[in-house]
């Protein structure tokens, strides 16, 4: 020990105390939290590279322009492949591409559909924040109150992305072909919303346990309701995906 | 000085008490998220297609995921040491970016 600051990092990390005022187990899901983001970064970084090696789709002639909320036919992809704006050279707009609503059909709407998921997302990443917040309190009846709301929204989201899929699967999309682009538009578009969505599926499962749990008062006995932060973390963790998928397949 | 020792300390059962912080920072995130959600759709709608729109739509997801990451995941009142662990190694995504967007531009020039 010569000086002082060495004297005083060894006192943190020289054992009988936790160095980062956290449980192990909520470390641990950090950390892999931390590896789940460079996977998604991964997928994401993909994406992009793929994206800038194709030009993007030709801007629609102002005759064709199609501006929101207007109809559009049946035809409508049969007429975009005809003038070249979708075809496997260029990569298309998404608002040309995601344009549909449900109970809406025919209506050019792009983006709606994609943002209204976003707010489901963000309010069951709300709900669930409200659930720690009341482990906090020891308050096992709101626990188990916003636990719930949290898997009614993110049933909801599920539900939305298997009505897109449906939509974009019955449009002709498949892993190796789609009416709109090169093969990778769909391709890409699959395997990222959908490796979201699996993460959102298992937290679903995940917050289904947990809310058996709180009613059963297993945390309740156990003294704490950490689980409910834990769980939380892993929830706001897709919210936080969710958000750059938005960006960069739909904005952008 | 108080050194901190714990009583009985066991990493693997420790959980230090938590207190709550209330709800006003929830409802203050949740009005900021859904501002830019809804900014985002206006300017999608608005401003024509451009690198510039990029940036700003890329700089609004920062800023949601900093609010996401900060005040629902509880990052920022977490310990300095922990925040550093976290974000530090999201260094290498920076640099991923920029090596394979390079590259995807480059594929463009065999086409």
């Amino acid at each position: 020990m010569t000086s002082n600051t060495s004297a005083v990092n060894s006192k943190t990390w020289a054992g009988g105390r936790s160095p980062f005022k956290i449980s192990y187990g909520k470390l641990m899901m950090w950390i892999f939290l931390l590896s789940d983001v460079f996977t998604f970064s991964s997928l994401l970084i993909g994406y992009g590279t793929v994206r800038f090696s194709y030009t993007s789709a030709p801007e629609l002639p102002e005759t064709q322009k199609v501006s929101p909320m207007s109809h559009v036919g049946h035809d409508f992809v049969e007429k975009m492949q005809n003038t070249g704006i979708f075809s496997e050279d260029h990569w298309p707009s998404a608002d040309l591409v995601f344009n549909h609503f449900p109970f809406l059909h025919g209506v050019h709407l792009p983006l709606m559909f994609v943002s209204l998921m976003t707010f489901i997302l963000i309010f069951s990443s709300v709900t669930m924040v409200l659930a720690v917040e009341a482990g906090q309190r020891k308050d096992q009846s709101n626990v188990a109150k916003y636990m719930l709301y949290t898997i009614v929204g993110g049933i909801a989201f599920l539900s939305c992305q298997a009505w897109e899929w449906t939509q974009f699967i019955g449009e002709g999309s498949s892993l190796f072909s789609n009416p709109f682009g090169p093969s990778q538009f769909a391709a890409l578009f699959f395997i990222v919303t959908g490796f979201h969505g699996f993460h959102v599926l298992s937290g679903v499962v995940i917050n289904i346990i947990v809310y058996f749990n709180t009613l059963k008062g297993t945390y309740e006995k156990r003294g704490h309701y950490e689980m409910i932060e834990k769980v939380g973390l892993y929830w706001h963790f897709v919210d936080l995906v969710w958000v750059f998928v938005f960006t960069f397949f739909y904005l952008i | 000085m108080n050194n901190n020792k714990i009583e009985n300390y066991d990493p693997i059962t420790f959980v230090p008490q938590t207190e709550s912080h209330g709800t006003k920072d929830i409802w203050k995130t949740l009005i900021i998220l859904s501002l830019i959600t809804v900014l985002d759709i206006i300017l999608y709608f608005v401003m024509p297609v451009s690198m510039f729109r990029n940036v700003v739509f890329i700089f609004f997801g920062l800023v949601k995921a900093y609010y996401i990451v900060g005040s629902f995941m509880h990052l920022k009142h977490e310990k300095f040491e922990l925040i550093l662990m976290i974000l530090v190694p999201s260094v290498f995504i920076i640099a991923l970016v920029s090596g394979m967007l390079y590259d995807g531009n480059f594929w463009l020039s065999f086409k």
